[in-house]
């Protein structure tokens, strides 16, 4: 037990002595301090001193609640863009050198030497390396907590689950970091091969995205192109004569074609299906940053408190010049279903054990290498 | 007779012959060509200054890392503190300063110290105290709360000694601790050691200094290509080097070549005569001789090899051969430029 703390107070030690450390914690505060000059009233919102008039986004008409406008800038812009992303390059900056500078001769020599297994030594060195996300993000969703709180008049704890949600999600960047860390022993290729990492994760996670988009997109140009050939047939039943080519050929070619292209949108989702099955494959070894992030999204705010979120679904057309109109609002729910509806057993599952596999291997590197 | 045995066993830590160290049969070998040790033995005795010698790449640093479970054997077996050398177990008894350390500059002395004592299990009060003392023993009392990176190279040492010292170690093990050190605090470390030997720690040093250690060491080993090529107490290792010298004035006397192993050898006008003895008495008839013949002795002395000579006996081969520095290098198949 003396052990593990001394490593973390000397984890501290390491933070505390590197100055981006405290500058990402003071950029963490100014971005809840602006949260808090931003306003939103029954015309628009207002930023300081500034009122703007947003139609779409204020109390009044737009529909928005004082609550929902602040969790929403804290889940999208705080964690998101902020965390997820801006703080998440720090925290890689700050952390690369722990396990390079821990496997550097001279000092590895001294801790090797003392009684503690190297297994521990590694899992307790990884866990440490954490610190730097732990309390940049405690600080961070503390902060709005209190904004959310008085600004928004709602005390929503619901937001803590920020917490653990951001620290997995850097866990995955970390342990591949510490991994190539303890392989490489350099700062620089740690650091590099990792964000070149999360570049292709980041790449997977958007093709895997755009796929299903047009998958979606495919099953309502199916469902209007069924639509529009039931029509065609319907029309062609209540004539007298549907054989007489000469009156009723235009329809006979029009139902063909439309066959066709139903056929063709149906073999295309075949296609499409396969790809994305492909991709989720991949999806599923690799650890999901993208989706750990938005299942605070997912856990804090329903969909259904969503300003313009509760049309009736509608079905998408073809227009009687035969073009395909595509119901976007209906798009945009079913993604978000879609998305939402994965499990985030899956989500946290698979990601964890890319993670464990990882640091395993790294362990084992660790374990048996000499220095 | 079963009390008896665990009795023994606490009151025994060490194997039974008394050796705090005691390995046998050590090989390493890096990258699959290296051969840093080739089936080295050796015996360090509770309560003594051993002091490791080698030329530059013989090994010393990698069997002391081999005993501080940094570095993986090939093949070892013997004991470590009475526990197999890998074991964890000893090393909370066992005090280390590796050579080239590299503490975190952003730590200061105490926390250094207080770092290494939390890891061997001190308690925080036993660590605090310790650290104090152990300062206050180097020199370095006024720096406690410096960070390291304003320290010297000396400095450095200093406070890497005091950090193998925190637990109170029964075996200290010592890369060349005077590396980097001005002359009085090489004295200073000297004493450290002398006290601390006193105080019943065993201590392992490596160096190159072979007049240092000839001032601390009880007991030496020599290290030449990954193997020990001697091993035993100055006194011991030169005990057959030491000789006798005779001068006199006047030609060399042809009667010399007559005495088993006795040389003569002529200087301007003086004669040198070296006896390869280390008794007064043997020599007295020869005195006497070159007495009766009238000669004047200029001087008679007992010569003693220096330890360089001795080192220098053991770097060099049957052939002749000085020892190339490093470890021996198996050749990669296909390089070289005798192939056939
Ligand atoms: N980690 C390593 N990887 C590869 N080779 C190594 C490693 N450590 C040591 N060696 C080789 O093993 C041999 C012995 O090295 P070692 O450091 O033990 O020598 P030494 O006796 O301590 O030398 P010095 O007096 O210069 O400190 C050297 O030839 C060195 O090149
Ligand atoms: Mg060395």
């Amino acid at each position: 037990m003396s052990q593990t703390i001394a490593l973390l107070i000397d984890a501290y030690r390491l933070l505390n002595a590197r100055k981006i450390f405290w500058i990402t914690l003071v950029l963490s505060l100014l971005v809840v301090s602006s949260f808090a000059l931003v306003g939103i009233h029954d015309h628009g919102i207002s930023i300081a001193w500034w009122d703007l008039e947003i139609p779409e986004l204020n109390t009044g008409s737009g529909g928005w609640s004082k609550e929902l406008f602040y969790k929403i800038m804290f889940t999208e812009l705080g964690i998101k863009i902020w965390l997820a992303w801006v703080a998440t390059i720090l925290g890689l900056i700050t952390t690369a050198s722990i396990f390079p500078e821990f496997v550097t001769a001279g000092s590895i020599d001294i801790i090797l030497s003392k009684p503690i297994g190297r297994f521990r030594l590694f899992f307790t060195k990884y866990l440490t390396g954490l610190l730097f996300v732990i309390l940049q993000v405690s600080v961070f969703t503390g902060a709005s907590f209190i904004v959310i709180g008085i600004r928004g008049g709602v005390w929503e704890p619901g937001i803590f689950i920020a917490i653990p949600l951001v620290v997995l999600f850097f866990s995955y960047l970390f342990s591949v970091c510490a991994v190539l860390g303890v392989i490489t022993r350099s700062t620089i290729a740690s650091l590099l091969l990792t964000i070149l990492f999360w570049f292709i994760i980041f790449i997977v996670q958007s093709a895997e995205r755009s796929l299903l988009f047009f998958e979606m997109m495919n099953e309502q140009r199916v469902m209007a192109y069924e639509d529009a050939v039931d029509r065609t047939r319907q029309r062609l039943d209540k004539v007298e004569d549907p054989d007489d080519m000469e009156r009723w050929g235009f329809l006979h070619e029009t139902l063909d074609k439309r066959k066709a292209i139903l056929e063709e949108s149906e073999s295309t989702a075949g296609n499409l299906d396969t790809w994305h099955d492909g991709l989720m494959f991949v999806m599923t070894v690799l650890p999901k940053t993208g989706e750990t992030i938005e299942l605070l999204q997912r856990w804090t705010i329903d969909l259904a408190e969503l300003p313009g979120s509760t049309d009736e679904p509608s079905r998408p057309i073809i227009d009687d010049d035969d073009h395909f109109r595509l119901d976007e609002d209906r798009l945009g729910q079913d993604m978000q279903t879609a998305l939402r509806n994965r499990s985030p057993w899956w989500i946290l599952g698979t990601s964890f054990i890319f993670e464990l596999v990882v640091l395993c291997f790294g362990a084992w590197r660790f374990n048996r290498r000499d220095f | 007779m079963h009390r008896l045995l665990s009795f023994a066993s606490l009151y025994s830590p060490m194997s039974t012959n008394g050796n705090v160290i005691d390995v046998h049969d050590v090989h390493k070998t890096f990258k699959k060509r290296i051969k840093a040790l080739q089936g080295v033995d050796l015996q360090v005795g509770a309560g003594e200054i051993f002091g490791l010698l080698g030329p530059n790449g013989a090994g010393k640093s990698t069997l002391v890392k081999i005993l501080m479970t940094v570095v993986r054997p090939d093949r070892i077996s013997g004991t470590f503190l009475g526990n197999s050398v890998g074991s964890k177990q000893p090393l909370a008894r066992v005090g280390y300063l590796p050579e080239h350390h590299n503490f975190p500059g952003y730590l200061t002395g105490l926390q250094v110290i207080e770092f290494s004592g939390a890891m061997c299990r001190l308690t925080k009060r036993e660590r605090r105290t310790n650290a104090r003392r152990l300062l206050d023993r180097v020199g370095m009392t006024r720096w406690g709360s410096s960070r390291l990176n304003s320290y010297s190279k000396g400095m450095l040492q200093r406070v890497g000694l005091a950090q193998a010292l925190v637990n109170d170690p029964k075996v200290v093990l010592l890369d060349e601790p005077t590396d980097g050190v001005d002359p009085v605090g090489r004295r200073e470390i000297r004493d450290l050691l002398l006290e601390l030997r006193d105080e019943g720690h065993t201590i392992f040093l490596n160096s190159h200094l072979l007049s240092e250690l000839e001032m601390v060491c009880d007991r030496v080993a020599i290290m030449v290509q990954g193997r020990v090529s001697m091993q035993g107490t100055i006194e011991e290792l030169t005990r057959d080097s030491r000789r006798h010298e005779v001068r006199c004035i006047g030609p060399c006397p042809d009667w010399i070549t007559a005495l088993p192993d006795a040389t003569a050898e002529c200087l301007e006008d003086e004669c040198r005569i070296s006896i390869p003895t280390d008794d007064v008495e043997a020599i007295q008839p020869i005195i006497d001789r070159l007495r009766k013949e009238g000669r004047s002795i200029t001087r008679v002395h007992a010569v003693r090899e220096s330890p360089e000579d001795l080192f220098m006996r053991a770097v060099v081969d049957e052939s002749g051969t000085i020892a190339a520095p490093g470890a021996e290098i198996k050749p990669r198949r296909g390089s070289g430029g005798d192939a056939p």
